[in-house]
């Protein structure tokens, strides 16, 4: 990291549906961890285009966010890129704007988003009972998907 | 044809499914929709301070948070037996009709214009928001951009963040605008008019010029004649932010209008072995199952039904595109479901007007924002129209204001008896023994669900923000024939 390049680190979730949570625990967990001017530590819950309102204006973007993957085991954890998504269930609509697209879509407009984006997903268990903790084999994930951001980040 | 038991344990978590069972013939058979449930709120609720919920509640979704926030609010007001002031009663709506701009903005152009815009033929790498603005201009997605982003500048001003703001407070707001934000409000909610015009024009060139289009919205696959509600003022016009609960016949006829506490009164919930999901009806009716017509309970909760539901709207330039809409389509009510697409234009555009002309309220700029409660707390309940439908909470707690007891009941779930027919229908029209599943057919079946605007929590994790859902196709021997997963 050369000091000149902004850098989000961002936790998406709902933090009160259980592990679908995950990203926040992680990214509040980052804020303590992480102290640089040149990169910022945020925890959303919104979905839409509003994650790509947060995303303008940085070079680069470590997103952390549970997961669903078939035959997935809970508490795995997964180092991807947007292009993975273009299959994925949870981050394609019904109308193809998957990660990717939106992005495409952004920088067609000129918004000026990250250049380089990695994903931190976390395999979730329980993402529809009302909870502000996570399943215990998805809490347990949450040092080691710590130390795997800071890794990333240097 | 082979009888299958779905088993709940099979479903996966975390995204809606479809799944249309075909006879030995090759025909539609039956088809189910189910949406996972959010479990465990009333116990989730309980024992914490009611004064929390709209904090709380909305970060359930990530999509219409402030429709929570507000419903909570309201609900609060109920529970503490106070009537906020009425400065603050304009705020609110003004902030409601701006989060409004936001979110049918989005919904049209990222989740249902690609639908019209591109075609339903059109392939799927290029039905979506890069289909559209290589068709319509860029320039369009700009303002697409510029309308959300000027918006969120309203919603921030008046609850300190554009997400998860704090706004509401029982009794009224925390925070008024000042001259320089009004004008400020003024400007953004003059802009958001010609937006909101320019996509009425949007429509109309693209889908209405269109035969093909037209003829799909008027069809019989896409087309329920269910009762509708809406919430509606004093004068039964449209409103979003307060009122009471009108529901008419399929006819059109005034059935019932209520206020929030008497919710109980009319709907109820219908369970069905194979799904988590509750289905409402309207209790002076009755189950009938899943069919439409007047002898059956089933009811929608839309865009489309509010307009139904209402006499008109309150703002000039949103009547005219009201009368255009019914004088176009034959007349009140509409049932056609596509139709909902354009009647998310028509609240746009009334959203927009709403919002200027509340900018405008000598009231607005007031420092009389609050009415502290002094009452003892106990039971409350609030309804709002989340851009999606009715949306009602209900808190019950103690001389303390703890909550013993909550309940919520989102649009989602008031339409998903609705929505399971809607698929059916359109699935039985489209679906032929011998006609090749393609991925427009598809799509078109799609299509019967996306004017829903399906909401779920799950949808956090979703750049559109709608629900991903799964369409899966069985023989009548139980073989997956197709899937397609989103």
């Amino acid at each position: 990291m050369d000091g000149k390049t902004k850098t989000l680190i961002l936790g998406l979730g709902n933090s009160l549906l259980c592990d679908d949570g995950v990203g926040i625990y992680v990214a509040a967990e980052l804020k303590n961890r992480v102290d640089r001017p040149d990169t910022t530590v945020m925890e959303t819950g919104v979905a839409g285009l509003s994650l790509l309102d947060l995303l303008v204006g940085y070079d680069r973007a470590i997103i952390v966010d549970a997961i669903q993957t078939v035959g997935g085991k809970a508490g795995e954890i997964y180092r991807l890129e947007p292009k993975a998504f273009d299959t994925a269930l949870h981050t394609a609509s019904a109308h193809g704007i998957d990660f990717t697209t939106a992005l495409e879509f952004g920088k067609k407009l000129g918004l000026p988003l990250p250049q380089e984006i990695v994903i931190f997903a976390i395999e979730a268990s329980d993402v529809s009972t009302f909870s502000e903790e996570c399943t215990s084999e998805v809490k347990s994930a949450i040092p080691a998907c710590v130390e795997m951001v800071l890794q990333e980040l240097n | 044809m082979k009888k299958i038991t779905i088993d709940p344990i099979t479903r996966l978590e975390g995204h809606g499914k479809i799944e249309i069972f075909l006879n030995d013939a090759g025909e539609v058979e039956n088809s189910y929709f189910q949406v996972p449930e959010l479990r465990g709120f009333e116990k989730f609720s309980e024992g914490r301070l009611a004064e929390d919920m709209p904090q709380i509640t909305q970060r359930i979704c990530g999509v219409c948070p402030e429709a929570h926030h507000m419903a909570s609010t309201k609900t609060l007001d109920d529970l503490f037996h106070v009537d906020p002031p009425s400065p603050a009663k304009k705020l609110r709506e003004l902030f409601y009709s701006a989060f409004y701009v936001t979110d049918h903005t989005t919904h049209f152009y990222i989740l249902a214009g690609p639908d019209f815009i591109m075609g339903p033929e059109a392939p799927v790498a290029e039905r979506n928001i890069l289909g559209v603005i290589a068709k319509v201009g860029l320039e369009l997605g700009g303002a697409v951009i510029n309308a959300r982003m000027k918006n969120h500048r309203i919603i921030h001003m008046l609850g300190g963040r554009a997400v998860h703001p704090v706004f509401g407070l029982p009794g009224g707001v925390s925070k008024g605008l000042n001259e320089d934000e009004r004008k400020e409000v003024e400007q953004i909610a003059k802009d958001s008019v010609e937006f909101a015009k320019l996509s009425l024009k949007v429509f109309d060139d693209i889908v209405l010029k269109n035969k093909e289009y037209v003829d799909m919205i008027v069809s019989d696959a896409y087309t329920h004649h269910t009762y509708y509600m809406g919430l509606v003022d004093e004068k039964n016009k449209v409103n979003f932010y307060d009122g009471k609960v009108r529901v008419v016949d399929p006819d059109g006829k005034e059935f019932a209008k209520y206020s929030p506490r008497e919710y109980l009164d009319h709907v109820a919930e219908h369970v069905e072995p194979w799904s988590y999901m509750k289905f409402p009806y309207l209790k002076k009716v009755g189950w009938k199952g899943f069919v439409d017509g007047k002898d059956s309970g089933v009811f929608r909760a839309t865009p489309l039904s509010r307009l139904n539901a209402a006499d008109g709207m309150t703002t000039p330039l949103a009547q005219e595109a009201y009368e255009r809409f019914y004088s176009t389509l034959g007349g009140k009510p509409v049932h056609h479901t596509l139709a909902t697409h354009w009647a998310r234009l028509v609240e746009l555009l009334y959203a927009a007007e709403r919002l200027l002309e509340l900018s405008r309220d000598p009231e607005i700029t007031s420092s009389n924002i609050r009415t502290i409660p002094t009452a003892t707390p106990d039971e409350g309940v609030g309804i709002v129209e989340a851009p999606r439908g009715t949306l009602t909470h209900h808190y019950i707690t103690d001389e303390k204001g703890i909550i013993k007891k909550a309940n919520l009941i989102v649009a989602t779930v008031n339409n998903a008896a609705a929505v399971n027919m809607s698929v059916k229908k359109a699935a039985m029209a489209l679906i032929k023994p011998g006609k090749k599943i393609t991925e427009g057919l598809l799509n078109r079946i799609e299509m019967a669900w996306r004017p829903y605007d399906l909401c779920l929590a799950c949808a956090t994790h979703t750049l559109s923000g709608q629900a991903p859902i799964e369409v899966v196709i069985y023989n009548s021997k139980g073989e997956v024939v197709e899937k397609l997963s989103r």
